[in-house]
């Protein structure tokens, strides 16, 4: 009985000691992983940052692989980067990439994995960010690009508005890739016809209300589609408003914040007095459905960044200048209201010289078209070959070439800085509940504070 | 949650006892063959990874909500105080005021701490919401789970069945049901609204209407979870020996009185593990309410701590503030928890 009572123990210490050594095994696993994993959050880009690691060393002499990080997992924007790498590839085929799309698509999930690993001192090569304001946010992070990036030909060639955008403080640190218009009013051709309005002749935010009013009394449609369940669509059409009735003047007061609170008042009010041609169950539709009501004639008017256009393209029979067109938003006119996505240097830089070799493609006007043909946008750089996009993109690239004033989007993170963005998206997800403009113009007047 | 040094004291005093293989009580055993030693590779791993990760990390957010991190860097512990507190729940009284229904008072002023560029507003409003929804969810979600439990349980036919439907919402993501709500909450075509109209009524704006956003999320939530606590209390009613009932119908008493005298004071245990699990699924709303309202700006009637926090936190890179905020969601949870976890220590059914 002794023999296999000690034959019992020695088995049951073996399994101890394995148990032990397993569970040592797992602690260092977890204490090691969570060092090597810094981009905790971006299940998918791990696998992705290994493989180009491990090709890397062997292959390239001292250009370590390019680690970019974006958020256009899937549509138009994983398109539009794709093209934008290959033809990367193509004219830098010495340049490795190790190209780490974060998961769930949301710029806000990115901005997190970004934080994280700056905050372990880890920054990727690149990220697609907001310009402008947003830049604050991660401000000291960024080293920069105004020797090797921003050489003359990009100074010279892209416009004043982007070019302001680029930079921090006053030093280029990030480049621009496209623009998106913020100022549209899309409308469906047929509706509006049927109901006589002729959207050309709108010339101010209160007659937009009565073509909505006129529409509304000659057609079944719902005069304006638009979603309210979430802050942004209202934060863009508000701005939008307030720059057609207070000017470049009044619009960049605001943004300097020193608004003037009868006139964003005035703004919020003439967006109350839209939001009756609402359809009724705007808090329930997202931007893809209420784009979707004018699409299928359901809807005369969208006011949309020219996205929105994107969704068009992708309809048979529903072509530009025949079923749909797009005015600029009436008042704006001479405006074109900025969102922009670009690519900031990071200092600390993991591969600084495939780093600026990307970026300086990016800034090329060829690159840009390469990937503005599939996004949708226009190219920042006043130079571009534009015949290889759309008739609606050049007619938007003519726009803006022949803007008077490129000023920044607030909604887009563009006009001011993260803090004050979430106080302006705090006032609005209050003013979507009850309307409220005066309420909301104080909040919005007091999120400078 | 056991007590893990009790654990290891009862490991201990184990090592002396009779082993039950006949083995002789060797009273002179070395440190090295104590039970809770060679036992050690087994519990000390994950003791070691849950004191780390869980309570090192509640730790080091205290300290964090002490500090003034914000921005990139790192923090600087050298100079830790109350001031985040002191911002987060300015003003009590008029704070109070101001959230408590009926009442209409109480104008609470932002603060602006040392570090702070821009004001930051108290809490009371997202603070009182998590109330309201933790309160409230919880409450319907148990009693209607106990309602069903007490229904499946009368052997009906099909039993399995409801059984599974009840349950089936719960194995969907926040997202999905969050997703789900807006469809059913749509004011022309949803069901709901499609209801109430055929009833006569007039179509209810739900989705942006500040009186019932905050309902509306808790009554998906009810429907999302009180399958689970039918489940946890269908096992609890199972396991009340029918001699019970049966002790109970003897001595006459009413179904009524049976359930409130016999049945319900057995499912105390039942109760207790529900409602943790409910509570944490109402702290966890965050993702339902990112989802309904695509982003953490749900509005006010319906900012939850949860929002807030990563508002401060994620979208201002408040970080100081953000601990700030989750501390005193921690504490809020520990006050709903601890009574309930603390009766069942003293009656030894823990």
């Amino acid at each position: 009985m002794s023999k296999d009572n000690k034959g019992k123990r020695f088995s049951r210490r073996t399994v101890l000691m394995g148990a032990g050594a397993a569970g040592a095994a797992g602690l260092a696993g977890c204490i090691g992983g969570d060092d090597s994993n810094d981009g905790g959050n971006n299940s998918d880009g791990d696998g992705t940052g290994n493989q180009s690691g491990d090709g890397s060393g062997g292959s390239s002499g001292d250009m370590q692989p390019i680690q970019l990080l974006h958020a256009w997992s899937s549509g138009d924007g994983n398109a539009a980067i794709g093209a934008l790498i290959e033809g990367f590839q193509e004219a830098h085929p010495d340049v490795e990439f190790g190209e780490e799309p974060v998961n769930g698509a949301a710029r806000g999930n990115l901005d997190q994995v970004i934080s994280n690993r700056l905050q372990s001192n880890d920054p990727p090569s690149t990220f697609q960010t907001w310009p402008g304001k947003t830049l604050q946010k991660f401000g000291d992070a960024y080293e920069s690009i105004e020797e090797d990036v921003w050489t003359d030909d990009l100074t010279n060639n892209y416009l004043e508005g982007p070019k302001t955008q680029a930079q921090l403080d006053g030093t280029f640190v990030t480049v621009p890739l496209n623009i998106h218009r913020i100022n549209n009013l899309f409308y469906n051709v047929s509706v509006v016809e049927e109901a006589g309005v002729d959207p050309t002749s709108l010339s101010s935010p209160a007659d937009v209300v009565s073509a909505c009013q006129q529409i509304s009394d000659n057609t079944d449609a719902v005069p304006f589609a638009q979603q309210t369940s979430g802050t942004w669509s209202t934060t863009q059409l508000w701005e939008t408003v307030l720059l057609a009735q207070a000017g470049i003047d009044g619009y960049e007061s605001f943004i300097n914040g020193e608004g003037d609170k009868a006139q964003v008042q005035s703004a919020l009010e003439n967006v109350v007095e839209l939001s009756e041609f609402y359809p009724g169950d705007s808090s329930s539709i997202d931007f893809t459905e209420a784009n979707t009501m004018v699409m299928e004639g359901d809807a005369a008017f969208i006011h949309q960044g020219d996205w929105a256009a994107g969704a068009y393209r992708g309809k048979d029979g529903f072509n530009y200048g025949e079923q749909w067109n797009q005015v600029t938003y009436p008042g704006t006119s001479g405006s074109y209201l900025l969102n922009m996505d670009s690519f900031p240097y990071f200092a600390n830089n993991p591969s600084p010289e495939a780093t600026k070799t990307f970026l300086s493609y990016c800034g090329t006007a060829e690159a840009q078209v390469l990937f503005n043909a599939e996004k949708g946008s226009i190219p920042p750089r006043g130079d571009a070959d534009v015949s290889q996009l759309d008739t609606f993109q050049q007619d938007q690239y003519d726009d803006f070439n022949n803007a008077d004033n490129q000023p920044p989007s607030i909604q887009h993170g563009l006009a001011v800085v993260p803090a004050i963005k979430t106080n302006i998206d705090a006032a609005f997800s209050g003013f979507l509940e009850n309307y409220d403009a005066a309420t909301t113009a104080q909040e919005l007047v007091d999120s400078f504070k | 949650m056991r007590n893990p040094i009790a654990l290891l004291r009862r490991r201990w005093s184990d090592s002396d006892d009779v082993r039950t293989d006949g083995g002789t009580v060797d009273s002179g055993q070395s440190f090295w063959n104590r039970d809770s030693v060679r036992s050690a590779p087994f519990w000390l791993p994950p003791f070691l990874l849950v004191g780390l990760f869980v309570y090192g990390a509640i730790l080091w957010n205290i300290v964090l909500s002490l500090t003034d991190f914000q921005g990139l860097g790192s923090p600087d512990y050298s100079n830790l105080d109350f001031e985040n507190y002191l911002a987060a729940l300015a003003d009590p009284i008029d704070g109070l005021l101001s959230v408590l229904p009926f009442v209409n008072g109480g104008a609470v002023e932002a603060r602006s701490p040392s570090w702070a560029q821009l004001s930051v507003e108290p809490i009371w409003n997202s603070a009182w919401n998590t109330v309201v929804l933790m309160v409230g969810f919880t409450v319907v979600c148990l009693a209607l789970g106990l309602a069903l439990a007490i229904l499946v349980d009368h052997k009906i036919r099909y039993e399995n069945t409801f059984r599974t439907i009840y349950l089936l919402p719960m194995s969907l993501s926040f997202v999905v049901t969050a997703k789900f709500w807006l469809y059913m909450y749509n004011v022309e075509t949803g069901l709901i609204n499609v209801v109430i109209t055929s009833l006569g009524f007039g179509a209810v704006e739900i989705v942006q209407n500040p009186d019932l956003k905050l309902p509306a999320v808790a009554f998906a939530l009810v429907w999302q979870f009180s399958g689970y606590a039918m489940i946890v209390y269908l096992a609890g009613l199972r396991a009340i020996p029918t001699s019970h009932f049966e002790a109970a119908r003897i001595d006459g008493a009413s179904t009524l009185r049976m359930y409130r005298r016999v049945v319900l004071p057995q499912l105390r245990t039942a109760t207790v593990s529900a409602l943790v699990v409910l509570t944490v699924f109402a702290l966890k709303a965050f993702d339902f309410l990112f989802s309904m309202y695509s982003g953490y700006q749900p509005g006010p009637s319906a900012d939850i701590l949860a929002t807030r926090m990563v508002r401060e936190a994620y979208a201002n890179q408040n970080w100081a503030y953000g601990s700030t905020i989750a501390v005193v969601l921690f504490v809020m949870a520990l006050f709903i928890v601890t009574p309930y976890i603390y009766s069942q220590y003293q009656r030894g059914e823990l």
